[in-house]
């Protein structure tokens, strides 16, 4: 256990020292803040462009709190998910195309200590990220439109948070699998808009899918609860600890890439 | 006492075989080289003998291990190319590797500083790996490899990628290691092998060519050499050319010189009796004739070449 926390603590190291573990929960936090602030001064800004004819009228519909913050969810749902799948994505081939993971991986260390460490080191950026991008659009929220139930806001982060990870998690599978970083970040990309759409098409074959923590996210934060929750959650995480095994697996079976 | 065992050991890419059915023992303590062209599978039989690479088929069995151990514990190892995390500062990068083979952290710190003086790296502990120079790399590789006193401290072409000074330093390091512990290492140069080591391994296209203690393939391969030079006159060119054609029974071999001719012989006596008698009654200008042995060189070109 004590080299599984030496193995995280360079992963963590390694998130200080790129100076990720700053710029990421800084974009984090301004697309939380900024979908409620630009939400609540859209009015003004359509009235400030001014090459509007003479009498028109914008009705725009009344945005509720809830509804701010689930727009705030789709700002994470992409922007949030690119730069998840751009931190996650070189985190094993860089270290296998470099030959860093062959002088690492010829100690006597775990295959899957080595995986699960960047993991661990995924989840908690994330988890970081995503909680200081959530609590200020909650908090802009609160202060512009009204304030939403704690409660419900912090189950739908729970939700929300869980289809971070598993991206993440889908990520690092694919940096274990293939030897370009771009190419794993794009595989998981689309794995995760494939299943996604997927779910939306097929609401009731797809009813466990990973892809619907969104909606169900969405819908804890619109009526407080969300229904259909359970199978859902366990199939994500069952589905990590199937990719995590994948990615121990292969890895043992290839360390290095330049050995070959 | 045998520390390692290596039995019919083979690894194939799709269409070639890298190592075919290699088989060797280390013995503690001993020094041992693995050599061999570039291509002939010293570095696929290495990284397998590490565990990087799984073998296709065959045996690698340390002994004084327990069933199940991990026998990456016992090794330490120094790949061709050592890569670091440049954004570690040499010292850093020490502990980590200390604190990885299960030193505690006060271990792992005083034993870095300790190699890190040892290896002459201490004055750039401090910096940035980023910042490294070549030669200093390999110090740094060198020195975490050694980080859990390995018992079998295994190093891919330490030298090869050095300029003089750093061959000559690294080589002093290793002289300076063999009496610690046991050490293969692989390389392409004849010379290191023969400065260093006690065993020879050589292999050529996957195959173990020729192996043993550098002592014993020296006596066993040892072979009379006459070494003859002649002027360069119409008349000794032409007598050397004639003789040649039809060389007497006792030249085995023999290979053109810059201006003579090198005889690998059987009865050495004989030899030298006839050809001087020969030279005399020719009338040749010779300007030189040397009797020696095959050296280990001629050894290691007819092993890889053949």
């Amino acid at each position: 256990m004590s080299q599984w926390f030496v193995l995280y603590r360079k992963e963590w190291l390694e998130l200080i020292r790129s100076g990720k573990l700053i710029w990421v929960p800084v974009v984090f936090i301004l697309l939380g803040a900024s979908q409620p602030i630009v939400s609540y001064m859209l009015p003004e800004i359509i009235a400030g462009a001014g090459n509007m004819p003479e009498g028109t009228v914008i009705e725009l519909p009344t945005l509720t709190a809830s509804g701010v913050m689930v727009q705030t969810l789709q700002q994470f749902g992409t922007l949030g998910l690119l730069i998840i799948a751009l931190i996650s994505m070189g985190t094993v081939s860089n270290e296998r195309l470099s030959g860093t993971s062959a002088m690492i991986l010829v100690k006597p260390v775990a295959y899957s200590s080595f995986v699960t460490a960047k993991w661990a080191a995924m989840l908690t950026i994330t988890a970081i990220s995503f909680g200081l991008g959530y609590g200020a659009g909650w908090y802009y929220t609160a202060a512009l439109f009204g304030s939403v139930s704690l409660l419900a806001a912090a189950g739908s982060s729970l939700l929300f948070g869980l289809w971070l990870g598993f991206v993440g998690t889908v990520t690092i599978l694919f940096s274990t699998l293939l030897r370009s970083a771009a190419a794993a970040a794009f595989s998981a990309l689309g794995a995760a808009a494939l299943l996604s759409i997927a779910t939306t098409l097929l609401p009731k074959a797809l009813a466990w899918s990973p892809g619907k923590l969104t909606e169900l996210a969405a819908a804890q934060l619109m009526s407080g609860h969300a229904s259909g929750l359970w199978p859902v959650v366990s199939i994500t995480i069952i589905s990590i600890i199937a990719a995590l095994a994948l990615a121990v697996w292969h890895l043992r079976q290839h360390p290095s890439i330049e050995a070959v | 006492m045998a520390l390692l065992t290596v039995k019919g050991l083979t690894k194939s890419f799709e269409s070639t075989q890298a190592v075919n059915s290699i088989g060797f023992t280390i013995h503690e303590g001993r020094c041992v080289a693995l050599l061999g062209p570039n291509g002939a599978g010293k570095t696929t039989a290495i990284r397998m003998l590490t565990g990087l690479i799984a073998p296709t088929s065959g045996d690698i069995e340390f002994h004084g291990i327990g069933p199940g151990a991990d026998r990456r514990s016992l090794i330490g190892f120094l790949p061709q190319v050592p890569a670091f995390y440049n954004w570690m500062t040499g010292r850093e990068f020490l502990i980590y590797a200390g604190r990885l083979c299960g030193l505690s952290a006060k271990e792992a710190q005083t034993r870095s500083s300790e190699l890190l003086e040892r290896v002459g790296i201490a004055s750039a502990a401090k910096r940035r790996i980023a910042g490294y120079s070549g030669g200093m790399k390999q110090r740094l590789g060198l020195a975490q490899a050694l980080i859990h006193r390995p018992k079998l401290l295994i190093l891919d072409e330490p030298v090869s990628a050095l300029d003089p000074i750093g061959r000559r330093e690294v080589m002093e390091l290793l002289r300076s290691l063999k009496l610690e512990t046991t050490v293969l290492f692989s390389t392409h140069v004849l010379h290191d092998a023969e400065e260093l080591c006690d065993d020879v391994l050589i292999m050529r296209a996957g195959r173990i060519a020729v192996g043993g203690s550098i002592q014993d393939i020296r006596s066993e391969h040892r072979q009379p050499i006459l070494s003859l030079e002649i002027e360069q006159d119409e008349h000794s060119r032409k007598w050397l050319q004639n003789w040649l054609k039809t060389p007497p029974a006792y030249v085995k071999t023999y290979s053109a010189l810059s201006g003579g001719v090198r005889l690998v012989v059987d009865d050495v006596n004989a030899a030298r009796r006839n050809l001087l008698a020969e030279l005399v009654e020719s009338d040749v200008r010779m300007t030189k004739l040397e009797i020696g042995h095959t050296t280990l060189e001629d050894l290691f070109m007819k092993a890889v070449t053949e």
